[in-house]
């Protein structure tokens, strides 16, 4: 059989591609640009001020001294950064796609590799270019309407924020547009199926955003907690589904989607139960509209129960499933304090380590039921059915631990480092004096009594103990005498301590500042979430073409009512359990 | 998508097995991790 297809296709994407980048490149688009990446283009444009008003200055001292006007360069911008990468990106593919899609025209092909892999090629063009259109517009285009409607005042929420229309939903959307109203070309039919291949790569490389010594910060009854709601969440979506009879490929996806988290889960245990297309998208759906739901209760019933940020940050990351959703209700039920937001967030990367637990359980159930009565051989089902993608994330994530890609301790890649703080971050000496004058007043029986109760009302842990007045007191003379944050324990203390009420709004800012100046982003992880991003949406926008209208209803609704269920015991059963443990013990 | 016939892999799949595409997407996703270690 010959896969390749002789068509006009391929070079005709390059050369939209190179279209594309050329523009970019020229400037052409910066129109557009400024509107699609708006926060990167006011950023650009307070660099471009800033660098004009020096350009004119040095501009003015060269011809007071009759010297040559200086040859500056502005800075380059996150705006020029971005265009940069597109104009790359660009240029790459289109040149390779121009290349490579003038070889097939003039090529003979003969049955064998080389053919079939080249086959897949003008497919992979194909979702690419779907790819770019959907992250590089389509998700800015969303983010600014979502914006614009809140800053109108036509809605008090961000519709685009809470309903997750972001390049992953948009591109399964997409795909699934297609498939269903243009159909797919049949010279990228054969391209389409790598979409499973990189959503599985992309799996893997998430182990790279995790490090187990940010896990450590929880203690171990919290981690059994986490597991007993996310194995027990699987377990009764398995049970469910048997009694509702759906069929064991789309109840074995929906309950890694239910107990674990989201997106990724879903994607990672699809194929170990051999989920159609469909299912794995049905499952995304019930998450979905489940988190919404979440993300507006969440927040009003955490404030009605008067949860302190640790509570609900805990609450949050267990009951909610997918990890947008659950930042998006620890920054609605407290927008200023990050204790909430981390705490929440810290929950939710812990579940995503059960993940091998739920594929390895899943692959065996589904041998089993799938083969009847038939005894299954769990030695077996492991050796036959495990999926190496997933020992794949379990290695980055160790990898990661160890501090390979960047510092030991890092969280999605923010890690603390003080030695690394520049010399221009180190506080000022009007800081210092702020921060001496808060330590005296707090210091005085007055504001012990005050640090004491704020630190016990706020419930300020740290490493399974109530943080003491002392303890603070340690921090901030530390703080004054390095000038900058020594220790990553020190820094969790001040900043809880800054968000006391009636401190010295110069110290309160000291704080903040010597916080930001000792966390530092990894250059290398922020280039793997990107690739992540990429990865998920490309496999996300294959994913959405094989589905097809006829096959979604099929699946009927009982997955949401499955998932209406199980969701709704979690987050009943977790807040029961947050609200009568986790003051002991996180 | 409308089924179309492959000799190879499934409608899924390029790949004539899932471990193969594991093992595949194992090796990317490695090259990815270190190429980018060596070239940030």
């Amino acid at each position: 059989m010959i896969y390749t297809i002789k068509s006009p296709a391929l070079v005709i994407i390059g050369i939209l591609m190179l279209i594309w980048g050329g523009l970019n490149k020229s400037g052409n688009l910066d129109g557009i640009q400024s509107y699609l990446q708006t926060s990167a283009y006011s950023d650009h444009m307070k660099v471009k001020e800033k660098f004009d008003a020096e350009l004119r200055v040095a501009t003015e001292m060269a011809a007071a001294e009759n010297k040559p006007a200086p040859e500056m360069k502005m800075p380059e911008s996150k705006f020029d950064q971005e265009k940069a990468t597109q104009t790359k990106m660009s240029n790459f593919f289109g040149g390779a796609f121009v290349l490579l899609g003038l070889f097939i025209l003039v090529w003979k092909p003969k049955q064998g590799n080389l053919d079939y892999f080249v086959s897949v090629v003008p497919g992979i063009a194909y979702i690419l270019v779907i790819a770019f259109i959907v992250r590089w517009g389509l998700d800015p285009i969303f983010a600014n309407w979502g914006n614009a409607v809140k800053t109108a005042g036509i809605l008090s929420w961000d519709f685009a924020k809470i309903f997750n229309l972001n390049y992953v939903v948009l591109g399964i959307v997409i795909g699934m547009l297609i498939v269903n109203v243009f159909k797919i070309p049949a010279w990228a039919a054969n391209g389409v199926r790598t979409a499973r291949f990189f959503l599985k790569t992309g799996v893997i490389l998430l182990g790279t955003l995790y490090s187990a010594a940010e896990l450590a910060q929880l203690g171990g009854l919290s981690v059994v907690m986490i597991g007993i709601f996310v194995l027990g969440s699987v377990g009764l979506v398995l049970f469910m589904g048997k009694r509702m009879k759906t069929p064991n490929s789309m109840t074995a996806v929906l309950s890694a989607g239910m107990g674990v988290c989201g997106v990724s889960a879903t994607v990672a245990a699809a194929p170990v139960v051999q989920a159609k297309a469909e299912e794995i998208a049905y499952t995304i759906g019930t998450i979905l509209i489940w988190g919404v739901g979440c993300m507006f209760l969440f927040p009003t019933i955490g404030h009605l129960l008067n949860m302190g940020p640790v509570q609900f940050g805990a609450w949050a990351g267990t009951g909610i499933l997918n990890s947008a959703q659950v930042a998006g209700a620890a920054l609605a039920f407290d927008p200023t304090n990050i204790e909430t937001l981390k705490v929440a967030e810290i929950f939710n990367i812990t579940r995503v380590l059960f993940l091998p637990i739920i594929v390895l359980w899943l692959a065996a159930w589904y041998v089993k039921h799938e083969e009847g009565a038939k005894k299954v051989n769990l030695a077996q089902v492991v050796i036959a059915k495990f999926p190496v993608f997933v020992l794949g994330f379990i290695a980055m994530f160790a990898l990661s631990s160890m501090g390979t890609f960047a510092p030991a301790g890092h969280y999605q890649g923010k890690y603390f480092s003080s030695a690394e703080v520049k010399e221009d971050k180190l506080l000022k000496d009007k800081e210092a004096r702020a921060l001496n004058g808060e330590l005296t007043r707090l210091r005085t029986a007055e504001g012990v009594q005050a640090l004491s109760k704020y630190l016990a009302d706020k419930n300020v842990v740290l490493e399974g103990h109530k943080v003491t007045p002392d303890e603070a007191f340690k921090a901030l003379d530390d703080l004054i005498a390095n000038k900058k944050m020594m220790t990553r324990q020190q820094s969790n203390i001040l900043m809880s301590v800054s968000k006391m009420s009636g401190l010295d709004a110069v110290a309160k800012g000291s704080i903040e500042k010597a916080e930001k100046a000792a966390t530092h982003d990894s250059k290398v992880i922020k280039e793997y979430r990107n690739w992540i991003a990429w990865l998920f949406a490309f496999g996300l926008i294959g994913l959405g073409m094989q589905i097809t209208g006829k096959a979604l209803k099929q699946a009927g609704g009982a997955p949401l009512v499955i998932g209406g269920i199980v969701g709704t015991l979690k987050a009943v059963g977790s807040l029961i359990v947050v609200l009568m443990f986790v003051k002991e013990f996180v | 998508m409308s089924e179309p016939k492959f000799e190879r892999g499934t409608s899924l799949s390029i790949f004539v097995s899932d471990r193969r595409e594991d093992l595949s997407a194992l090796i990317f996703a490695f090259a990815i991790a270190f190429g980018v270690m060596l070239l940030a």
